[in-house]
């Protein structure tokens, strides 16, 4: 049995893991077109902040491949897959027969799509090389701009301020954050990011980049004109697919994949940012591009690849992070406004925030700011899809804790279990 | 595999485990000085309750470790041998990514460092602290039979005794 990987960063390798929870003879390649081990790409802000040197950021070392069995082939991408011949052609013209394989080649992030943009000192914020030469730029570069006011373009432009440039985040929606929590949640984001010294600017685009070979400046779309030396774009990602074109292996937004993770031809799977699973909570099909369901969907498409059979539950919006010690959670349907209840508190002067959103008794998504303990219970009752009509107020309190929704959740997997008086094994949730 | 197990009928919400964890996770490791500690260490496990029953609750150690998967340092790891759930202090980078996924509310970002901590099973104790100081017998560490079987026993006492 031979399996082929392409890509090696959050599904490639826990693929392997999964692989080999199962099978450990066949035979795994791995092929990715970064020169690296597998890295924590998250981390590229705390490389970029200097907290972190590359040798920090490997998820595994190079043992782990040999143990493994893994080879690797590394600085090299798929150009073609070939599912009748069960083969893929890689950049040089060589072609890798499988015997399964696995599509986890990610994404890569959207451009501006205006004039000048290929001048020296405009950046995506996606991978190692990225930030290495992003922090080779800040040497010269007193101030940047970052077009987007998502994740990635804030965490980018978090670490620059941390390193003393100075930061101005222009998005052309009326808030940051718009697509990763609600407009009150984004406002107080905001304003704490202002407070710490990030300047955003709101309903503007770029016209065009100025400058001969490195940039200097931008002509914004209101016609003003901003110096900087220094751009990054965090316009989001697309899936890295176009080598699948003609090769049959249905594609939509992503690579369409179902329960298991399974394409439409046998023994090809596909998990990471480039796959199109299910929405948890809706059932819709949709690619939420996060580390978390990366991993989970490795996992589960390595343990499908090698003959066990696992579903996947599908994927959920779910993000986690933290600005100048302001930590908040998003997760689940946060912005969705038909048919919905929301119960919500907020202390704007401590920069405190709680949104539940419920639909039809159950919990559909969370906000929480500046305090986000214990946010993982939320998850669990948006997972389960369970009726907490009843609770509704008590979730909104800082106490929350497992003992309120046990009884609710009751049936989780887990190995505490305890037995009631009457004898009835009870399974803790 | 050897775990940590609750009999929900026990507890009487002593919190004397959530102590014996915050001493085991000290710097000086008896109370007398733990106490005085800055930041306080971090007890592991938490009593909460439900309606009237309390019950002590700490990591799981899922079989779908969501905060493994959720972690974007690599600081988690599933160990090959016992399946338990650990974590490498040291690669935290305080996302709280995991305190977003833990079903259990039971990981908690703090104490020195400020990372993200959760049990880690005392590996290097015979019995976890928390077990042993539980002055009820609520907490049990052992193989689930031997649980399942103890707990049997002492509802047919009770249920003997009238």
């Amino acid at each position: 049995m031979h399996y082929l990987i392409l890509g090696n960063c959050a599904a490639a390798l826990n693929a392997v893991e999964g692989i080999r929870s199962v099978d450990e003879e066949g035979e795994i390649t791995i092929i990715s077109k970064e020169p690296y081990l597998a890295y924590a790409r998250c981390l590229i802000t705390n490389y970029l902040l200097g907290t972190h040197e590359e040798k920090d950021l490997w998820l595994r070392d190079e043992e782990f491949y040999e143990n493994s069995g893994v080879n690797l082939v590394l600085g090299k991408s798929a150009v073609k897959v070939f599912p009748e011949e069960k083969k893929v052609e890689i950049e040089g013209g060589k072609r890798i027969s499988y015997d399964r394989l696995l599509i986890a080649t990610g994404s890569s992030p959207k451009k501006l799509g205006v004039e000048g943009e290929e001048k020296e000192g405009v950046f995506g914020f996606r991978t190692l090389d990225d930030a290495k030469k992003i922090r080779e730029r800040t040497k010269k570069a007193e101030k940047v701009l970052v077009f987007g006011g998502g994740l990635i373009g804030l965490k980018a432009g978090y670490a620059l301020k941390k390193k003393g440039l100075e930061v101005e985040v222009i998005v052309k929606s009326p808030c940051i954050l718009s697509r990763v929590v609600n407009p009150e949640a984004g406002k107080l984001i905001s304003r704490w990011l202002e407070e710490n010294g990030i300047k955003i600017r709101t309903g503007l685009g770029p016209e065009k980049i100025i400058g001969n070979k490195e940039v200097e400046g931008v002509i914004l779309d209101n016609g003003e004109k901003t110096k900087c030396e220094l751009i990054i774009v965090g316009k989001g990602v697309s899936p890295n697919l176009s080598f699948l074109e003609g090769s049959g292996i249905k594609t939509h937004w992503g690579v369409v994949v179902d329960d298991h993770l399974a394409t439409n031809f046998s023994g090809i799977y596909a998990a990471g940012d480039v796959a199109e699973t299910k929405d948890l909570i809706t059932g819709e099909p949709t690619i939420n591009a996060l580390w978390s369901a990366a991993q989970e969907q490795g996992w589960v498409a390595g343990i499908n690849m090698a003959g066990e059979e696992k579903v996947y539950p599908g994927s959920l919006s779910a993000n986690a992070t933290e600005f100048f010690g302001l930590p908040f959670i998003s997760m689940g349907r946060v912005r969705e406004k038909e048919n919905v209840e929301i119960k919500e508190k907020i202390d704007e002067e401590r920069f405190l925030y709680k949104r539940l959103i419920f639909k039809e008794g159950r919990l559909i998504g969370t906000v929480m700011v500046g305090n986000v303990a214990k946010a993982g219970i939320y998850m669990a009752l948006i997972r389960r899809k369970v009726n907490v009509e009843h609770i509704k107020d008590e979730l909104l309190e800082d106490w929350v804790d497992a003992g309120l929704v046990r009884g609710i959740i009751e049936g989780e997997e887990g190995f505490r279990e305890s037995i009631s008086p009457e004898g009835k094994i009870i399974k803790f949730a | 595999m050897k775990r940590i197990f609750v009999d929900i009928e026990r507890c009487l919400s002593c919190r004397s485990c959530e102590i014996a964890c915050g001493v085991k996770h000290s710097e000086s490791k008896t109370l007398f000085k733990a106490i005085k500690e800055d930041p306080l260490p971090l007890p592991r496990i938490r009593v909460t309750s439900q309606q009237e029953k309390a019950f002590p609750i700490q990591c799981r150690h899922c079989p779908e470790p969501y905060c493994l998967y959720a972690c974007i340092a690599g600081a988690i790891r599933r160990d090959k041998e016992t399946g338990l759930i650990l974590t490498d202090e040291n690669k935290c980078v305080h996302c709280y990514s995991c305190v977003m996924v833990c079903p259990y509310g039971v990981i908690r970002v703090g104490g020195k460092g400020e990372v993200a901590v959760k049990c880690d099973f005392c590996q290097d104790e015979e019995i976890p602290p928390c077990v042993e100081a539980c002055p009820t017998g609520a907490l049990f560490f052992g193989e689930r039979e031997e649980f399942l079987k103890i707990v049997e026993e002492r509802r047919n006492a009770l249920s003997h005794s009238g």
